[in-house]
This record gives structure tokens, C-alpha cells and sequence, in this order.
């Protein structure tokens, strides 16, 4: 292997007016009441809830009304109240995001980065499985982009 | 789009991301002909994800910067609709209380 294309990780941040331990909640045992599945998931208005399973292996999943659930990720990390990371295969080449939760003021801030943009080789068999992939991904983006 | 919806070009395109390669190097390692890995490559350059130059009477290939950097600024949209919607339920739930 010679050059590696690095790319810049995306980082997001929003501050919430709620405590680290509610903020932590909100964002993994609720995940199903704000993520906004119309436009970011697979099933779109099909789909009833997001699960994301509190433990490191654990699923990150959506579930359809019709009680099919198309996969997003797996945990990598989970350590209530401050952090959590997990596999994004939604991107094809499984990328990684992690989220952390830190007190600030009478608040919480909220530190999303999502990295492995550049990730290569090894994942090709796995990859294969995931039938999202960058497919997508891309008509997404184009759809946005349009 | 829809270019890499397709198992095998995934995998060419895998290949691509450690470096620029010929596309014989490519075939090399794939269950699939040389020709039609070209048909591949031809496919994932038309979608932007893939440049080709000339290295002396080869052609490398490489992974376009431009159509990954696309789909990283995809995702900058993504989570910053995401966290708004994070944000605006996380202050919402339970204010009566």
C-alpha cells in the first residue's frame, strides 16, 4: 500500500439544554422519537422506530411497520453517561462515529465526530453484506445536492 | 448513482482506496476478468468516484478525492439536521416537569 487518501473526519456539536445523564438518554434510548427517519434512513416513511442497543456489540438498527429491521451499526463503545461509538455501515465501507457528552454551563455539549472516510481493504467481505451501502449514501447526497 | 450498488465494483473500488493501481493489478486478486473490471472502472469514473491517468503505456486508477470529499460533506448535512432534531426533542421531553 502506498498513498492513503486521508480525509478529514466530520465533526458536529450541539449544546442541549438538558443534563449529561439526560442528554445521554435522549440520544440512545430515545433515538426512535427524534431521528428524523423520513429523509435519514433506509425504509424512510415506512419506518416505525430506531433501535440502538445499549452495549458494546449491541445494534443499531431501524425497524419498519411491517416489522422488517434493516441494520446501521454496531457499538463500539458504551459508557453511560459520557460516550458512545459505533460502526456506521450505512456508508458501505463501514465508517466509525462517536459521540461524547460533556456538562457545559447548566447544559450538556454533544461532540459528534464520524471518521474512517479513507478506511480500506479489510472490510471488502463484510461490506458485501450490507445492502445500504453507499448506494444510498450517494442518491441521498445527490438528492440534496440536487 | 448507483454505482456502487453492485458487489463487484464495490470491490474494485475497494482496491483503489490504498493507493492508484492498473487495472491488471485490480484483476489480480478479483474472481472476475480483466475486461470486465475495465467495464467496472468505467463505470465508477462516470459516477466520479475513480480518475484514470496515463503512467507511461499503463493507465493508473485511483479513487477521486473530490467524489469521497462529496460524500463526507453529505454527512456534515446529515448529522447537522440530525443533532438539530436531537436538540429540539432533548428540550422538548419533559419541560412540563
Amino acid at each position: 500500500m502506498t498513498t492513503q487518501t486521508s480525509i478529514e473526519p466530520v465533526h458536529r456539536s450541539v449544546t442541549v439544554d438538558r443534563s449529561v445523564e439526560d442528554a445521554f438518554r435522549v440520544f440512545t434510548e430515545e433515538l426512535g422519537n427524534w431521528w428524523p427517519v423520513e429523509t435519514h434512513s433506509i425504509a424512510k416513511d415506512a419506518v416505525e422506530t430506531v433501535v440502538m442497543e445499549g452495549q458494546v456489540g449491541g445494534r443499531l438498527y431501524e425497524r419498519t411497520t411491517g416489522g422488517e429491521e434493516h441494520g446501521w451499526g454496531r457499538m463500539l463503545v458504551w459508557e453511560p453517561p459520557r460516550r458512545v461509538a459505533f460502526e456506521w455501515h450505512i456508508t458501505g465501507v463501514p465508517t466509525e462515529v462517536e459521540v461524547r457528552f460533556t456538562p457545559a454551563g447548566q447544559g450538556t455539549r454533544v461532540d459528534l465526530e464520524h471518521r474512517g472516510f479513507e478506511r480500506v481493504e479489510n472490510g471488502a467481505e463484510r461490506r458485501d453484506s450490507y445492502s445500504s451501502g453507499w448506494v444510498t449514501v450517494l442518491g441521498r447526497y445527490a438528492a440534496a445536492a440536487a | 448513482m448507483a454505482a456502487l450498488a453492485d458487489p463487484t465494483r464495490r470491490a474494485v473500488f475497494e482496491r483503489l482506496r490504498g493507493g492508484p493501481r492498473p487495472v491488471g493489478e485490480i484483476a489480480r486478486d478479483l474472481p472476475v476478468s480483466r475486461p470486465a473490471v475495465s467495464q467496472h472502472l468505467r463505470v465508477l469514473k462516470d459516477a466520479g468516484l475513480v480518475t484514470e491517468r496515463r503512467d507511461g503505456t499503463r493507465r493508473l486508477y485511483r479513487v477521486d478525492p473530490n467524489g469521497v470529499a462529496a460524500i463526507r460533506d453529505y454527512f456534515d448535512e446529515f448529522w447537522n439536521e440530525a443533532l438539530a432534531a436531537f436538540k429540539a426533542a432533548a428540550e422538548s421531553e419533559g419541560r412540563e416537569t
